[in-house]
Protein backbone atom coordinates (compact mmCIF):
# COMPACT_ATOMS: atom_id res chain seq x y z
CA UNK A 1 0.00 0.00 0.00
CA UNK A 2 1.42 3.64 -0.90
CA UNK A 3 2.20 5.74 1.75
CA UNK A 4 -1.34 8.39 0.52
CA UNK A 5 -3.49 5.76 0.37
CA UNK A 6 -1.82 4.36 4.28
CA UNK A 7 -2.71 7.73 5.56
CA UNK A 8 -5.80 8.61 2.80
CA UNK A 9 -7.86 5.34 4.07
CA UNK A 10 -8.11 6.23 7.73
CA UNK A 11 -8.74 9.27 7.05
CA UNK A 12 -11.58 8.57 4.45
CA UNK A 13 -12.94 6.53 6.76
CA UNK A 14 -13.41 8.85 9.81
CA UNK A 15 -15.04 11.57 7.61
CA UNK A 16 -17.48 9.47 6.30
CA UNK A 17 -18.43 8.09 9.31
CA UNK A 18 -18.35 12.03 11.02
CA UNK A 19 -20.78 12.98 8.50
CA UNK A 20 -23.32 9.59 9.33
CA UNK A 21 -22.97 10.66 12.52
CA UNK A 22 -23.51 14.35 12.22
CA UNK A 23 -26.63 13.14 9.57
CA UNK A 24 -28.14 10.81 12.16
CA UNK A 25 -28.33 13.15 15.28
CA UNK A 26 -30.40 16.04 12.15
CA UNK A 27 -32.43 14.10 10.85
CA UNK A 28 -33.22 12.67 14.72
CA UNK A 29 -33.47 16.19 16.16
CA UNK A 30 -31.53 14.87 19.22
CA UNK A 31 -29.03 17.40 18.97
CA UNK A 32 -28.58 18.53 22.45
CA UNK A 33 -29.20 15.68 24.19
CA UNK A 34 -26.57 13.31 21.55
CA UNK A 35 -23.61 15.19 20.99
CA UNK A 36 -22.93 15.75 17.29
CA UNK A 37 -19.53 16.20 15.22
CA UNK A 38 -20.30 19.84 14.22
CA UNK A 39 -21.31 21.23 17.89
CA UNK A 40 -18.78 19.01 19.52
CA UNK A 41 -16.44 21.48 17.42
CA UNK A 42 -18.36 24.03 18.13
CA UNK A 43 -18.05 23.98 21.74
CA UNK A 44 -14.26 23.27 21.49
CA UNK A 45 -13.80 26.70 19.66
CA UNK A 46 -16.15 28.62 22.53
CA UNK A 47 -14.38 27.08 25.71
CA UNK A 48 -10.83 27.56 24.31
CA UNK A 49 -11.29 31.25 23.36
CA UNK A 50 -13.02 31.98 26.49
CA UNK A 51 -10.21 30.19 28.42
CA UNK A 52 -12.45 27.58 30.12
CA UNK A 53 -10.73 24.40 28.78
CA UNK A 54 -7.42 25.61 28.75
CA UNK A 55 -7.09 27.56 32.36
CA UNK A 56 -8.89 23.53 33.67
CA UNK A 57 -6.48 22.06 31.58
CA UNK A 58 -3.31 23.79 32.97
CA UNK A 59 -4.42 22.98 36.07
CA UNK A 60 -4.81 19.31 35.52
CA UNK A 61 -1.25 19.32 33.92
CA UNK A 62 0.33 20.99 37.06
CA UNK A 63 -1.14 18.64 39.16
CA UNK A 64 0.23 15.73 37.20
CA UNK A 65 3.36 17.17 36.44
CA UNK A 66 3.97 17.42 40.59
CA UNK A 67 2.54 14.45 41.44
CA UNK A 68 4.86 12.82 38.91
CA UNK A 69 7.77 14.66 39.87
CA UNK A 70 6.89 13.61 43.88
CA UNK A 71 6.49 10.40 42.67
CA UNK A 72 10.53 10.03 41.15
CA UNK A 73 11.82 11.50 43.94
CA UNK A 74 10.75 8.97 46.12
CA UNK A 75 10.30 5.88 43.66
CA UNK A 76 13.44 6.07 41.32
CA UNK A 77 15.84 5.48 44.90
CA UNK A 78 13.74 2.86 46.40
CA UNK A 79 13.79 1.26 43.29
CA UNK A 80 17.25 1.50 42.66
CA UNK A 81 18.14 0.60 46.33
CA UNK A 82 15.22 -2.63 46.54
CA UNK A 83 16.87 -3.62 43.10
CA UNK A 84 20.85 -3.95 44.17
CA UNK A 85 20.23 -5.21 47.74
CA UNK A 86 18.43 -8.68 47.39
CA UNK A 87 17.76 -7.94 51.40
CA UNK A 88 15.63 -5.55 50.66
CA UNK A 89 14.22 -6.42 47.56
CA UNK A 90 12.69 -9.52 50.46
CA UNK A 91 11.77 -7.26 52.90
CA UNK A 92 9.98 -4.70 50.97
CA UNK A 93 8.47 -6.44 47.87
CA UNK A 94 5.19 -7.96 49.85
CA UNK A 95 4.51 -4.55 51.43
CA UNK A 96 4.66 -2.78 47.74
CA UNK A 97 2.90 -5.27 46.21
CA UNK A 98 0.19 -4.78 48.65
CA UNK A 99 0.17 -1.54 48.32
CA UNK A 100 0.05 -1.50 44.57
CA UNK A 101 -3.02 -3.81 44.47
CA UNK A 102 -4.91 -1.21 45.88
CA UNK A 103 -6.42 0.95 43.18
CA UNK A 104 -5.10 4.57 43.92
CA UNK A 105 -8.51 5.73 43.07
CA UNK A 106 -9.77 3.88 46.28
CA UNK A 107 -7.69 6.24 48.21
CA UNK A 108 -9.58 9.10 46.73
CA UNK A 109 -12.11 8.81 50.09
CA UNK A 110 -8.65 9.10 52.76
CA UNK A 111 -7.29 11.32 50.76
CA UNK A 112 -9.86 13.43 50.87
CA UNK A 113 -10.54 13.09 54.71
CA UNK A 114 -6.63 14.19 55.13
CA UNK A 115 -6.39 16.70 52.90
CA UNK A 116 -9.27 18.25 52.32
CA UNK A 117 -11.34 18.95 49.42
CA UNK A 118 -8.37 20.83 47.37
CA UNK A 119 -6.56 20.19 44.51
CA UNK A 120 -4.01 18.26 47.20
CA UNK A 121 -5.88 15.21 47.47
CA UNK A 122 -6.29 14.72 43.88
CA UNK A 123 -2.18 15.64 43.94
CA UNK A 124 -1.89 12.24 46.43
CA UNK A 125 -3.55 10.35 44.18
CA UNK A 126 -1.57 11.18 41.41
CA UNK A 127 1.73 10.42 42.96
CA UNK A 128 0.65 7.08 44.40
CA UNK A 129 -0.44 6.14 40.97
CA UNK A 130 2.67 6.93 39.24
CA UNK A 131 5.05 6.12 42.07
CA UNK A 132 5.08 2.18 41.50
CA UNK A 133 5.78 2.47 37.79
CA UNK A 134 8.98 4.37 39.28
CA UNK A 135 9.97 1.50 41.72
CA UNK A 136 9.34 -1.41 39.59
CA UNK A 137 11.63 -0.41 36.67
CA UNK A 138 14.29 1.32 38.92
CA UNK A 139 14.57 -1.97 40.21
CA UNK A 140 14.54 -3.65 37.42
CA UNK A 141 16.94 -1.38 36.28
CA UNK A 142 19.55 -1.98 38.37
CA UNK A 143 18.85 -5.49 38.36
CA UNK A 144 19.58 -6.01 34.64
CA UNK A 145 23.03 -4.23 34.06
CA UNK A 146 25.11 -6.57 31.58
CA UNK A 147 27.93 -8.26 33.72
CA UNK A 148 29.81 -8.55 30.76
CA UNK A 149 29.87 -4.63 30.49
CA UNK A 150 30.99 -3.86 33.74
CA UNK A 151 33.59 -6.22 33.13
CA UNK A 152 34.55 -4.83 29.97
CA UNK A 153 34.60 -1.41 31.36
CA UNK A 154 36.99 -2.66 34.36
CA UNK A 155 39.60 -4.42 32.23
CA UNK A 156 39.52 -1.48 30.05
CA UNK A 157 40.70 0.68 32.91
CA UNK A 158 37.85 2.12 34.44
CA UNK A 159 37.17 3.57 37.98
CA UNK A 160 34.10 3.08 40.04
CA UNK A 161 33.41 6.69 39.00
CA UNK A 162 33.43 6.11 35.66
CA UNK A 163 31.57 2.50 35.94
CA UNK A 164 28.83 3.82 37.56
CA UNK A 165 28.65 7.20 35.41
CA UNK A 166 29.53 5.29 32.06
CA UNK A 167 27.82 1.97 32.32
CA UNK A 168 25.34 1.40 35.23
CA UNK A 169 23.61 4.85 34.54
CA UNK A 170 23.10 4.50 30.43
CA UNK A 171 22.08 0.92 30.88
CA UNK A 172 19.73 1.97 33.37
CA UNK A 173 18.02 4.81 32.05
CA UNK A 174 16.03 3.33 29.22
CA UNK A 175 14.54 1.21 31.74
CA UNK A 176 13.54 4.45 34.16
CA UNK A 177 12.28 6.38 31.20
CA UNK A 178 9.90 3.60 30.55
CA UNK A 179 8.74 3.26 34.14
CA UNK A 180 8.60 7.24 33.72
CA UNK A 181 6.34 7.03 30.19
CA UNK A 182 3.98 4.44 32.65
CA UNK A 183 3.92 6.69 35.06
CA UNK A 184 2.79 9.41 33.78
CA UNK A 185 0.24 7.35 31.64
CA UNK A 186 -0.77 6.18 35.17
CA UNK A 187 -0.62 10.22 36.41
CA UNK A 188 -2.72 11.58 33.78
CA UNK A 189 -5.56 8.53 34.20
CA UNK A 190 -5.68 9.57 37.97
CA UNK A 191 -5.88 12.80 37.71
CA UNK A 192 -9.16 12.71 35.84
CA UNK A 193 -10.70 9.95 38.07
CA UNK A 194 -9.38 12.29 41.26
CA UNK A 195 -10.57 15.21 39.92
CA UNK A 196 -14.12 13.54 39.00
CA UNK A 197 -14.46 12.03 42.62
CA UNK A 198 -13.31 15.80 44.41
CA UNK A 199 -15.14 17.69 41.54
CA UNK A 200 -18.40 18.62 42.24
CA UNK A 201 -18.07 20.44 45.65
CA UNK A 202 -14.85 22.60 44.77
CA UNK A 203 -16.22 24.15 41.59
CA UNK A 204 -18.32 26.67 44.04
CA UNK A 205 -15.41 27.29 45.75
CA UNK A 206 -12.23 28.37 43.92
CA UNK A 207 -12.45 27.94 40.14
CA UNK A 208 -8.66 28.58 40.36
CA UNK A 209 -7.51 25.12 41.29
CA UNK A 210 -10.18 23.10 39.20
CA UNK A 211 -9.23 20.69 36.57
CA UNK A 212 -10.49 19.39 33.51
CA UNK A 213 -12.30 16.34 35.78
CA UNK A 214 -13.88 18.96 37.69
CA UNK A 215 -14.90 21.02 34.95
CA UNK A 216 -16.50 17.76 33.76
CA UNK A 217 -18.78 17.18 36.94
CA UNK A 218 -19.84 20.84 36.86
CA UNK A 219 -20.59 20.39 32.92
CA UNK A 220 -22.72 17.81 33.31
CA UNK A 221 -24.93 18.90 36.54
CA UNK A 222 -24.74 22.51 36.19
CA UNK A 223 -24.60 22.61 32.16
CA UNK A 224 -25.94 19.80 31.17
CA UNK A 225 -23.81 20.77 27.60
CA UNK A 226 -23.11 17.06 26.42
CA UNK A 227 -21.00 18.53 23.29
CA UNK A 228 -18.77 19.97 25.91
CA UNK A 229 -18.25 16.63 27.71
CA UNK A 230 -17.73 14.62 24.59
CA UNK A 231 -14.76 17.99 23.66
CA UNK A 232 -13.16 17.38 27.18
CA UNK A 233 -13.09 13.51 26.68
CA UNK A 234 -11.00 14.32 23.54
CA UNK A 235 -8.75 17.04 24.64
CA UNK A 236 -8.12 13.93 27.81
CA UNK A 237 -6.87 11.73 24.99
CA UNK A 238 -5.19 14.26 22.66
CA UNK A 239 -3.44 15.34 25.44
CA UNK A 240 -2.05 11.94 26.88
CA UNK A 241 -1.40 10.91 23.08
CA UNK A 242 0.83 13.76 23.02
CA UNK A 243 2.71 13.36 26.44
CA UNK A 244 3.75 10.07 25.52
CA UNK A 245 4.49 10.95 22.02
CA UNK A 246 6.68 13.81 23.46
CA UNK A 247 8.54 11.25 26.09
CA UNK A 248 9.28 8.88 23.24
CA UNK A 249 10.80 11.50 21.28
CA UNK A 250 12.74 12.23 23.52
CA UNK A 251 13.56 8.68 24.62
CA UNK A 252 15.06 8.44 20.55
CA UNK A 253 16.72 11.98 20.78
CA UNK A 254 18.29 10.95 24.42
CA UNK A 255 19.20 7.23 23.47
CA UNK A 256 19.43 6.51 20.09
CA UNK A 257 20.40 2.64 20.97
CA UNK A 258 17.44 1.48 22.59
CA UNK A 259 16.13 1.84 19.23
CA UNK A 260 15.80 -1.44 18.18
CA UNK B 1 63.46 -20.81 26.93
CA UNK B 2 62.34 -17.00 27.03
CA UNK B 3 60.34 -16.48 30.87
CA UNK B 4 57.04 -17.36 31.12
CA UNK B 5 54.67 -14.29 30.94
CA UNK B 6 52.35 -15.94 32.35
CA UNK B 7 51.92 -18.93 34.47
CA UNK B 8 49.12 -20.65 36.43
CA UNK B 9 50.42 -22.95 38.80
CA UNK B 10 47.86 -25.48 40.36
CA UNK B 11 44.92 -23.59 39.72
CA UNK B 12 41.59 -24.86 41.17
CA UNK B 13 38.37 -22.97 40.74
CA UNK B 14 35.20 -24.34 42.34
CA UNK B 15 31.83 -22.78 42.30
CA UNK B 16 29.10 -23.15 44.99
CA UNK B 17 26.62 -24.89 43.16
CA UNK B 18 23.02 -22.82 43.20
CA UNK B 19 20.80 -24.40 45.23
CA UNK B 20 22.60 -27.15 47.38
CA UNK B 21 23.79 -29.99 45.63
CA UNK B 22 28.02 -30.27 45.45
CA UNK B 23 30.52 -27.83 44.47
CA UNK B 24 31.31 -27.33 40.64
CA UNK B 25 34.88 -28.00 40.02
CA UNK B 26 35.20 -25.94 37.38
CA UNK B 27 39.45 -25.79 37.18
CA UNK B 28 41.05 -28.70 38.92
CA UNK B 29 45.19 -28.09 39.05
CA UNK B 30 45.83 -26.25 36.21
CA UNK B 31 49.64 -25.83 35.47
CA UNK B 32 50.45 -23.40 32.42
CA UNK B 33 53.22 -21.51 31.07
CA UNK B 34 52.93 -19.27 28.45
CA UNK B 35 55.83 -17.41 26.68
CA UNK B 36 55.93 -14.28 26.01
CA UNK B 37 54.70 -13.67 22.28
CA UNK B 38 52.97 -17.03 22.53
CA UNK B 39 50.00 -17.25 20.76
CA UNK B 40 48.12 -19.93 22.67
CA UNK B 41 44.91 -21.75 21.49
CA UNK B 42 42.17 -23.63 24.04
CA UNK B 43 39.94 -26.48 22.77
CA UNK B 44 37.94 -28.49 24.68
CA UNK B 45 33.99 -29.71 25.25
CA UNK B 46 31.82 -27.31 26.67
CA UNK B 47 31.74 -26.87 30.27
CA UNK B 48 35.66 -27.80 30.61
CA UNK B 49 36.53 -24.07 32.32
CA UNK B 50 38.10 -22.79 29.41
CA UNK B 51 35.68 -19.14 30.06
CA UNK B 52 36.84 -19.71 33.87
CA UNK B 53 40.12 -19.70 33.27
CA UNK B 54 40.29 -16.55 30.93
CA UNK B 55 38.13 -14.82 33.86
CA UNK B 56 41.54 -15.88 36.49
CA UNK B 57 43.72 -14.36 34.05
CA UNK B 58 41.78 -11.00 33.54
CA UNK B 59 41.59 -10.81 37.23
CA UNK B 60 37.69 -10.93 37.16
CA UNK B 61 37.65 -13.91 39.34
CA UNK B 62 39.96 -15.33 42.12
CA UNK B 63 41.54 -18.91 42.28
CA UNK B 64 40.04 -21.06 45.02
CA UNK B 65 43.57 -22.71 45.16
CA UNK B 66 47.28 -22.01 43.90
CA UNK B 67 48.21 -18.74 42.01
CA UNK B 68 47.86 -16.71 38.33
CA UNK B 69 50.85 -15.19 37.86
CA UNK B 70 51.21 -12.22 34.91
CA UNK B 71 54.84 -10.52 35.19
CA UNK B 72 55.55 -12.45 38.14
CA UNK B 73 53.13 -10.76 39.83
CA UNK B 74 49.61 -12.57 41.32
CA UNK B 75 46.57 -11.54 39.20
CA UNK B 76 44.17 -9.38 41.82
CA UNK B 77 41.95 -7.58 39.66
CA UNK B 78 41.80 -6.40 35.85
CA UNK B 79 44.25 -4.53 34.14
CA UNK B 80 44.49 -2.60 30.53
CA UNK B 81 47.19 -4.37 30.22
CA UNK B 82 45.30 -7.47 29.82
CA UNK B 83 42.72 -6.84 26.77
CA UNK B 84 39.86 -8.80 26.94
CA UNK B 85 37.37 -9.63 23.71
CA UNK B 86 34.45 -11.35 24.98
CA UNK B 87 32.47 -13.62 23.33
CA UNK B 88 29.29 -11.83 23.12
CA UNK B 89 31.53 -8.67 22.63
CA UNK B 90 30.29 -6.79 25.67
CA UNK B 91 30.08 -3.21 22.96
CA UNK B 92 29.20 -0.71 24.88
CA UNK B 93 25.28 -0.33 23.18
CA UNK B 94 25.50 3.88 23.72
CA UNK B 95 28.61 4.19 22.80
CA UNK B 96 29.36 4.45 18.62
CA UNK B 97 31.86 2.74 17.29
CA UNK B 98 34.33 5.62 17.94
CA UNK B 99 33.06 6.03 21.74
CA UNK B 100 33.83 2.18 22.28
CA UNK B 101 36.96 2.16 20.88
CA UNK B 102 37.64 5.58 22.62
CA UNK B 103 36.96 3.84 26.00
CA UNK B 104 40.29 2.23 27.05
CA UNK B 105 42.15 5.23 26.53
CA UNK B 106 39.58 7.37 28.04
CA UNK B 107 39.35 5.75 31.22
CA UNK B 108 43.79 5.47 31.54
CA UNK B 109 43.34 9.52 31.22
CA UNK B 110 44.59 9.75 27.58
CA UNK B 111 43.69 13.46 25.93
CA UNK B 112 41.10 13.48 23.85
CA UNK B 113 43.59 14.20 20.14
CA UNK B 114 45.26 11.73 21.44
CA UNK B 115 42.80 8.85 21.82
CA UNK B 116 41.05 10.00 18.98
CA UNK B 117 44.24 9.67 16.82
CA UNK B 118 45.01 6.39 18.08
CA UNK B 119 41.03 5.45 17.79
CA UNK B 120 41.25 6.61 13.75
CA UNK B 121 44.12 4.54 13.35
CA UNK B 122 42.81 1.30 14.82
CA UNK B 123 39.63 1.80 13.31
CA UNK B 124 41.61 2.33 10.09
CA UNK B 125 43.38 -0.61 10.97
CA UNK B 126 40.14 -3.21 11.11
CA UNK B 127 38.75 -1.58 8.29
CA UNK B 128 35.76 -0.04 9.93
CA UNK B 129 36.43 3.46 8.03
CA UNK B 130 33.21 4.91 7.70
CA UNK B 131 31.16 3.58 10.29
CA UNK B 132 32.66 5.57 13.46
CA UNK B 133 29.52 7.17 14.40
CA UNK B 134 27.30 3.96 14.10
CA UNK B 135 25.87 2.31 17.41
CA UNK B 136 26.57 -1.62 17.63
CA UNK B 137 22.99 -2.77 16.96
CA UNK B 138 23.30 -0.86 13.74
CA UNK B 139 26.36 -3.26 12.61
CA UNK B 140 27.09 -6.36 11.18
CA UNK B 141 27.96 -9.31 13.50
CA UNK B 142 31.79 -8.85 11.89
CA UNK B 143 31.68 -5.62 12.04
CA UNK B 144 31.03 -6.05 15.87
CA UNK B 145 33.69 -8.23 16.13
CA UNK B 146 35.79 -6.01 14.26
CA UNK B 147 34.71 -3.44 16.32
CA UNK B 148 35.16 -5.06 19.74
CA UNK B 149 39.04 -6.20 18.69
CA UNK B 150 39.50 -2.35 18.35
CA UNK B 151 38.34 -1.43 21.28
CA UNK B 152 40.58 -4.24 22.93
CA UNK B 153 43.61 -3.11 21.12
CA UNK B 154 43.22 0.53 22.29
CA UNK B 155 44.72 0.04 25.31
CA UNK B 156 48.22 -1.68 23.57
CA UNK B 157 47.77 -4.74 26.32
CA UNK B 158 50.56 -7.01 25.82
CA UNK B 159 48.42 -10.21 26.85
CA UNK B 160 44.93 -10.75 24.43
CA UNK B 161 42.52 -12.49 25.78
CA UNK B 162 39.95 -13.89 23.59
CA UNK B 163 36.72 -16.04 24.60
CA UNK B 164 35.39 -17.61 21.30
CA UNK B 165 36.02 -14.23 19.45
CA UNK B 166 34.99 -15.42 16.27
CA UNK B 167 32.23 -18.16 17.27
CA UNK B 168 29.11 -16.16 16.36
CA UNK B 169 30.21 -15.14 12.81
CA UNK B 170 29.69 -16.93 9.06
CA UNK B 171 32.54 -19.63 8.06
CA UNK B 172 33.80 -16.93 5.20
CA UNK B 173 33.92 -13.79 7.84
CA UNK B 174 35.53 -16.21 10.30
CA UNK B 175 38.13 -16.99 7.65
CA UNK B 176 38.61 -13.44 6.87
CA UNK B 177 38.96 -12.03 10.67
CA UNK B 178 41.68 -14.87 11.42
CA UNK B 179 43.49 -13.64 8.97
CA UNK B 180 43.33 -9.97 10.03
CA UNK B 181 43.85 -10.73 13.58
CA UNK B 182 46.62 -12.97 12.66
CA UNK B 183 48.19 -9.89 10.48
CA UNK B 184 47.30 -7.38 13.40
CA UNK B 185 48.92 -9.80 15.66
CA UNK B 186 52.11 -9.66 13.91
CA UNK B 187 51.72 -13.50 11.72
CA UNK B 188 53.92 -12.29 9.36
CA UNK B 189 56.93 -10.90 10.51
CA UNK B 190 59.49 -9.32 12.96
CA UNK B 191 56.91 -6.91 15.07
CA UNK B 192 56.91 -7.50 18.25
CA UNK B 193 54.30 -9.87 19.58
CA UNK B 194 51.56 -9.63 22.05
CA UNK B 195 51.01 -12.98 24.02
CA UNK B 196 47.74 -13.99 22.96
CA UNK B 197 45.13 -16.47 24.78
CA UNK B 198 42.55 -17.61 22.77
CA UNK B 199 39.58 -20.12 23.09
CA UNK B 200 37.69 -21.36 20.48
CA UNK B 201 35.55 -24.27 19.50
CA UNK B 202 36.78 -24.70 16.20
CA UNK B 203 39.52 -26.62 16.14
CA UNK B 204 40.91 -25.82 12.49
CA UNK B 205 40.69 -22.07 14.11
CA UNK B 206 42.79 -23.70 17.15
CA UNK B 207 45.70 -25.16 15.51
CA UNK B 208 46.01 -22.98 11.90
CA UNK B 209 46.76 -20.08 14.39
CA UNK B 210 48.44 -21.18 17.45
CA UNK B 211 52.13 -22.02 18.51
CA UNK B 212 50.40 -24.67 20.87
CA UNK B 213 46.95 -25.86 21.37
CA UNK B 214 45.82 -26.62 24.66
CA UNK B 215 43.45 -29.36 24.79
CA UNK B 216 41.05 -29.38 27.71
CA UNK B 217 39.25 -32.08 29.50
CA UNK B 218 35.78 -31.82 31.94
CA UNK B 219 35.10 -32.99 35.14
CA UNK B 220 36.68 -31.68 36.58
CA UNK B 221 38.36 -29.15 34.15
CA UNK B 222 41.76 -30.01 33.61
CA UNK B 223 44.30 -29.69 30.75
CA UNK B 224 44.40 -32.91 29.30
CA UNK B 225 47.25 -32.83 26.41
CA UNK B 226 49.43 -29.35 25.19
CA UNK B 227 50.00 -30.03 21.08
CA UNK B 228 52.79 -28.38 19.58
CA UNK B 229 52.14 -26.37 16.23
CA UNK B 230 55.46 -26.39 14.34
CA UNK B 231 54.02 -24.46 11.41
CA UNK B 232 55.30 -22.19 9.32
CA UNK B 233 54.06 -18.23 9.80
CA UNK B 234 52.33 -16.57 8.01
CA UNK B 235 50.04 -19.14 8.72
CA UNK B 236 47.41 -18.07 6.20
CA UNK B 237 49.44 -19.68 3.61
CA UNK B 238 49.43 -22.99 5.51
CA UNK B 239 45.13 -23.33 5.37
CA UNK B 240 45.26 -26.37 3.43
CA UNK B 241 48.69 -27.96 3.84
CA UNK B 242 48.86 -31.61 5.04
CA UNK B 243 50.76 -30.89 8.19
CA UNK B 244 48.00 -28.58 9.42
CA UNK B 245 45.14 -31.49 8.66
CA UNK B 246 47.46 -34.06 10.55
CA UNK B 247 47.48 -31.75 13.41
CA UNK B 248 43.80 -31.05 13.41
CA UNK B 249 43.60 -34.88 13.72
CA UNK B 250 45.66 -35.33 16.08
CA UNK B 251 43.67 -32.69 18.49
CA UNK B 252 40.34 -34.11 17.67
CA UNK B 253 41.33 -37.36 18.48
CA UNK B 254 42.03 -36.00 21.68
CA UNK B 255 38.69 -34.49 22.56
CA UNK B 256 36.25 -36.79 20.63
CA UNK B 257 35.16 -39.12 23.71
CA UNK B 258 35.03 -36.18 25.90
CA UNK B 259 33.06 -34.26 23.26
CA UNK B 260 30.73 -36.90 22.75
CA UNK B 261 30.20 -37.79 26.41
CA UNK B 262 29.63 -34.00 27.29
CA UNK B 263 26.60 -34.04 24.22
CA UNK B 264 24.94 -36.98 25.65
CA UNK B 265 24.99 -35.66 29.47
CA UNK B 266 23.45 -32.29 27.84
CA UNK B 267 20.97 -34.10 26.02
CA UNK B 268 19.65 -36.15 29.35
N1 LIG C 1 29.70 -18.18 38.03
C1 LIG C 1 29.53 -19.52 38.05
N2 LIG C 1 28.78 -20.09 39.03
C2 LIG C 1 28.60 -21.42 39.07
N3 LIG C 1 29.12 -22.28 38.20
C3 LIG C 1 29.88 -21.78 37.20
C4 LIG C 1 30.11 -20.38 37.07
N4 LIG C 1 30.89 -20.17 35.97
C5 LIG C 1 31.13 -21.39 35.47
N5 LIG C 1 30.52 -22.36 36.19
C6 LIG C 1 30.59 -23.80 35.93
O1 LIG C 1 31.94 -24.15 35.75
C7 LIG C 1 32.10 -25.04 34.66
C8 LIG C 1 33.03 -24.47 33.62
O2 LIG C 1 32.42 -23.36 33.03
P1 LIG C 1 33.10 -22.53 31.86
O3 LIG C 1 32.15 -21.45 31.48
O4 LIG C 1 34.45 -22.10 32.25
O5 LIG C 1 33.18 -23.59 30.72
P2 LIG C 1 33.64 -23.41 29.20
O6 LIG C 1 34.71 -24.38 28.95
O7 LIG C 1 33.91 -21.98 28.92
O8 LIG C 1 32.32 -23.88 28.43
P3 LIG C 1 31.78 -23.36 27.02
O9 LIG C 1 32.60 -24.04 26.00
O10 LIG C 1 30.36 -23.87 27.02
O11 LIG C 1 31.88 -21.88 27.00
C9 LIG C 1 30.70 -25.31 34.13
O12 LIG C 1 30.24 -26.51 34.70
C10 LIG C 1 29.89 -24.16 34.63
O13 LIG C 1 28.57 -24.54 34.86
MG1 LIG D 1 33.00 -20.47 27.69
Amino acid sequence: MSPALRIGLPLGALVVILIAWETAVRATGTAGLVPSPVNVARAGVALIADGTATRALAGSLQRVLIGFCVAAVIGVPIGLAIGTAPTLDRIFRPVLDAMRSVAPIAWIPMAILWLGVRGDAALFVVAYAAVFPFILNASDAARRVDGSLLAAARSLGAGRALTFGAVITPSALPFLFTGARIAMGFAWGSIIAAELAIGIKVTGQSRAVAGLGQLMVETLYVRRDVDALVFYMLMIGAVSFLIDFGMRRAQIRLMPWTLR
Amino acid sequence: MTVAVLRLAGVTKTFRAPRGGGDVVALSGVDLDVREGEFLTVVGPSGCGKSTMLSLVAGFAQPTAGEVLFQGQPVLEPGPERGVMFQDYALFPWRTVMGNIEFGPYALGVGKAERRGRARELIQLVGLEGFEDRYPHELSGGMRQRCALARMLANNPTMWLMDEPLAAVDLQTRIILQDELLRLWGDGGSAKRSTVLFVTHGIDEAVLLADRVVVMARRPGRIKAIVDVNLPRPRAAQRSSPALAELVGRVWDLIRDEAVRAIAEETN
